[in-house]
């Protein structure tokens, strides 16, 4: 009646068995249940992205894995997590919610990976979550690339932890800096037409901003064509302020195509559409940038002054074959690192479980190259909650508005706007997580 | 259903089936004959319907009956597209198809199936003529010991049926491609196209309360026609996003809104998959960064997923309604508080795009509403539901090892027909457990609770949209793995009833590594235990 479950492997630990010997008479065999987990081995512990490598979201995003295998090898380089490699199977999504899916199904039935991570884009983390059901499977999704308040719901997402400030944060701190720096002006908004540039609307309700005129987009649909529309309607507005609430690519052909119209405005620049070096490469020049605003959790990709950023940058000149750095490489290598301390934090004896409960006791300690707190904590799977605000140079750097990072957080609530008083923790020794 | 029937028609078996014979109000001694070491009879059961039964000279005492699926109750008239020129069957059909009941036999089974008494939902007497088709086939063949009951569609509900009716007389089941709980959610389904259609597209088409007699004929058949007529129209203004002149008031309304977002609103609202024999919704023609392929992948393939799925579901459900409405007595289907808004809160998220975004979603819904004169609800006669909610259905009770097959992207009978199955066994396997450990808990005994549920799903891959030269869409190859209604391969219908002949042989189901190599070499298949189907939308709201 009792036979004991064998591991995939066929091996049961000795000390199990030694236990199992003394409970074999009173106890169900399901209480003996011990096994190895998917994904990890003895020396290597295997991880899933799916991303737009091809498609409209491309640019920019498309060098997220890269970057991030990068910062991995070089952990791997200096010992793994506890012995093990990590590696990253990485799947090409298109930003396309059913390719998405395939993708992730793919990622947990076929290559059999620990956990995803870093998984872009909100319908596709919504549309994942729906149909592959990390969390009935107990998969750990881990820093999902988006900040879609909706993931904030442990209960609904058990095993989905955010890393991102909210789409609301962003936009209730946004709010502030518009009302406390633009206040009679015209203001204008384009935003992407669904749950991203929903949580932006709140945000905006919340911090109590209305605009003048507001010019919504379906995803995918953005081109210089679409964008023409946009513009003629700003301009028709006579918005002197707009805000943009939308993919890099959106926000390219907005600038691109206001500079060609000759429309003139402040533009305020969410942090998803905000990469420099992504706004040059889809056909921004440089002095359409040059003046508008941006937002970002992290210190600017070019600020060398900053311990995260020079290491970073390090790690891109000899792993990632010295890419372009830009903000998407500097987010990916952050996730990368952030992801090995929630490895450590599930100990040597890795399991989903462990990885979860080590997020949740740990993570509000981990090194980070963000200038907002990380808020992890039991039934907390959000991380950053903090915004600072900068203008882009002719250089098409950001830099930080006054001449240092003012960060301030909030919450997806209707909790206040405070100016942060955190202190970030230093660099790991020579970058490699010891926690 | 027109592919069985050809199948059928080409292959011996179905030869020895053909032959036209009375109803009888008794069942007759079947008339048999012996070629090539396999006994083949036929005969009609006490309702007059037509069996066929097959027996190799080593059988192995093992009866494998197939239940048909629906057949539809009335001719249809040539120039009705898919089906035109259709005319009532009352054949009958001992296997899927011919190279499984070749398989079957060759392996010592014997098969057996009927044409059933009566055409259109005959579930009840379905499984009546199949309890009766049991015991004439033991009466002619002694030795047999064991049935397995396997059937598709209509038949996979009849098979279901006669499990937890009659578990006393199979050892093992096989439903596939199944309506499963009652008829109400398929009809459910097809109303809320059938209204969709009719509210954005065209006010004329009826959709249900069909009249009774000739009259609700020609209006059944009247609908067909402009169901199918109107879906050309939308399928010529997919790239513009025209709408059908056809439309009335929602095509001014909503004209700011391309007519493939309404179009896959209503797909989606009903419960349709986005994916489709032909159109997979990930990708487009020309280069992977080209923006012809995202558009198209991202806007148009949803949308002609939905059309492609109403074309090939549009003549079920209007006839299936038209059938049980006859049945019935009247109208069955009650949408007045249907909240399509919450229908669709979910799937609104990954289509979003192909919806027009957010703003447009809500001015579609609003449209919906039935607060708007120009989107009148349906109501159903509740003497008529009566009657329907009558007629045979299940409580979900898995008595014998079963093996349910779905196509993850079956537009007439959703996969999510096998997950409501599969729900009711997971609440059936937890309460077993349950008491298994109160029994452990008492007497210190454990009795492992064994499986007897087994979900097998087809699964499109993940790309396979064919594109012409030109980059339109090429429609011409066979249908996706996946997709479709039932149409499952040979070898994977094989691998099925392998699972239910060897679940019937040793009591339970096959696990493990061998049930791992059944799957593989069956190709397309899954058993992925967390896999989901989404659940169609009218238990959705049970």
């Amino acid at each position: 009646m009792f036979a004991l479950r064998r591991t995939k492997r066929g091996v049961l630990a000795s000390a199990t068995l030694a236990v199992s010997a003394l409970a074999i008479s009173a106890i169900p065999a399901q209480a003996f249940s011990v096994h190895a987990e998917t994904g990890v081995t003895a020396t290597q512990i295997k991880l899933g992205i799916t991303i737009p490598l091809t498609g409209s979201a491309a640019p920019g995003y498309s060098k997220i894995p890269s970057a991030m295998q990068a910062y991995f090898n070089y952990v791997n380089d200096n010992g793994g997590v506890y012995g093990r490699k990590i590696s990253l199977v990485v799947k090409d999504d298109a930003y396309l919610p059913t390719l998405a899916v395939a993708k992730t199904n793919e990622l947990i039935l076929k290559d059999k990976v620990f956990a995803v991570v870093g998984a872009l884009g909100t319908a596709n983390n919504k549309a994942v979550a729906k149909s592959v059901n990390l969390g009935r499977r107990g998969i750990p999704d881990l820093f999902v690339n988006t900040g879609y308040s909706g993931f904030a719901d442990a209960k609904k997402y058990p095993t989905t932890f955010s890393l991102f400030p909210s789409y609301i944060m962003e936009a209730k701190i946004m709010g502030q800096y518009i009302k406390e720096n633009f206040a009679g002006k015209k203001l204008g908004l384009i935003y992407q037409d669904d749950d991203f540039g929903t949580d932006a609307l709140v945000g905006f309700k919340q911090a109590g901003v209305k605009f003048d005129v507001s010019v919504p987009y379906a995803s995918g649909s953005q081109s210089a064509q679409s964008a023409q529309g946009w513009i003629g309607k700003l301009k028709a507005a006579g918005a002197e302020v707009v805000v943009m609430f939308g993919v890099t690519t959106a926000s390219g052909a907005a600038l691109a195509t206001a500079a060609a119209m000759a429309y003139k405005a402040q533009w305020i620049l969410g942090s998803v559409g905000g990469d420099a070096t992504t706004l040059k490469a889809v056909g921004v020049p440089a002095y359409v940038l040059t003046g508008a605003m941006g937002a970002s959790f992290l210190p600017a990709p070019t600020d060398t002054t900053d311990e995260y950023v020079k290491f970073f940058q390090g790690i891109n000149t000899k792993y990632n074959g010295d890419a372009v750095f830009d903000n998407n490489v500097l987010v990916a290598m952050n996730t990368a690192m952030m992801a090995v301390q929630a490895l450590r934090a599930g100990g040597k004896n890795l399991t989903h479980a462990s990885v979860m409960s080590g997020l949740e006791n740990s993570g509000s300690s981990f090194a980070s190259a963000s200038l907002s707190p990380i808020n992890y904590a039991s039934g907390v799977h959000v991380g950053y909650s903090g915004y600072w605000f900068g203008t882009y140079n002719s250089a098409g750097e950001l830099k930080p508005n006054g001449g240092a990072y003012s960060v301030y957080t909030t919450d997806s609530g209707a909790g206040a706007i405070v100016k942060s008083t955190f202190k970030r923790p230093a660099l790991p020794a020579n970058g490699l997580p010891t926690n | 259903m027109k592919k069985k029937i050809s199948i059928l028609a080409v292959s011996a078996l179905a030869s020895l089936a053909l032959s036209v014979l009375p109803s009888a109000a008794h069942a007759d001694a079947p008339t048999c004959a012996t070629a090539n070491f396999v006994t083949s009879c036929q005969g009609a059961t006490s309702d007059g319907a037509l069996y066929a039964m097959s027996v190799p000279a080593n059988f192995n005492g093992t009866l494998v009956l197939y239940s048909h699926g629906y057949r539809y109750p009335v001719d249809i008239p040539a120039g009705i597209p898919l089906v035109g020129g259709y005319k009532v069957v009352k054949v009958a059909e001992p296997a899927p198809s011919a190279a499984v009941a070749k398989y079957l036999l060759g392996k010592g089974f014997g098969i057996a199936g009927s044409g059933f008494a009566v055409e259109g939902w005959n579930a009840d007497s379905g499984i009546k003529t199949d309890t009766e088709l049991i015991a004439t086939f033991k009466a002619q063949f002694p030795t047999t010991t064991k049935v397995v009951a396997w059937g598709s569609s209509l038949g996979g509900f009849i098979t279901q049926g006669l499990a937890e009716q009659h578990p006393d007389l199979i050892s093992a089941a096989a439903p596939m491609c199944t309506v499963a709980g009652s008829v109400e959610g398929e009809l459910t389904m097809a109303a809320d196209v059938l209204w969709g259609m009719k509210t954005f597209f065209d006010p004329t088409i009826k959709g249900h309360n069909y009249s009774a007699g000739a009259a609700g004929y020609g209006e059944a058949m009247g609908d067909l026609v402009k169901v199918f007529t109107v879906l050309g129209k939308l399928q010529a203004g997919v790239a513009s996003g025209a709408w059908p002149d056809s439309a009335g008031p929602a095509g001014t309304a909503l004209s700011a809104i391309p007519s493939r977002s309404a179009l896959l609103l209503v797909g989606l609202m009903s419960g349709l998959p986005a994916q489709s024999m032909h159109f997979d919704a990930t990708s487009g023609p020309g280069p992977k960064n080209s923006a012809s392929y995202t558009s198209f992948a991202l806007a148009a393939s949803p949308a002609l997923a939905v059309l492609e799925n109403i074309a090939n579901a549009a003549v079920l459900g209007v006839l299936a309604t038209y059938d049980v409405e006859q049945q019935a007595g009247g109208a069955v289907i009650d949408n007045s508080k249907t909240d399509y808004a919450a229908r669709i809160e979910s799937e609104a998220v990954s289509n979003n795009a192909a919806l027009s975004g957010n703003t447009a979603i809500g001015g579609m819904l609003s449209f919906l509403n039935p607060a708007n004169p120009a989107a009148p609800r349906w109501t159903a006669d509740p003497a008529a539901v009566i009657k329907m909610r009558a007629l045979a259905s299940h409580t979900g009770k898995i008595n014998v090892p079963t093996i349910a097959l779905a196509n993850v992207a079956d537009p007439a009978v959703p996969a999510g027909n096998v997950q409501w199955l599969a729900d009711r066994y997971a609440e059936q396997y937890a309460h077993a457990k349950g008491v298994a450990m109160a029994t452990f808990s008492k007497t210190g005994t454990y009795t492992a609770v064994r499986k007897s549920f087994l979900a097998v799903w087809s699964v499109p891959p993940t790309t396979y949209t064919k594109f012409t030269n030109t980059g339109a869409p090429d429609t011409s190859g066979p249908a996706a793995n996946g997709t479709g209604h039932c149409g499952y391969t040979d070898k994977q219908l094989m691998a099925i009833v392998d699972l239910a002949t060897n679940a019937a042989a040793t009591g339970k189901l096959m696990s493990g590594g061998p049930l791992y190599t059944v799957i593989r070499k069956a190709g397309g298949l899954s058993i992925d235990p967390e896999f989901r189907a989404p659940l169609l939308k009218f238990y959705n709201e049970q």
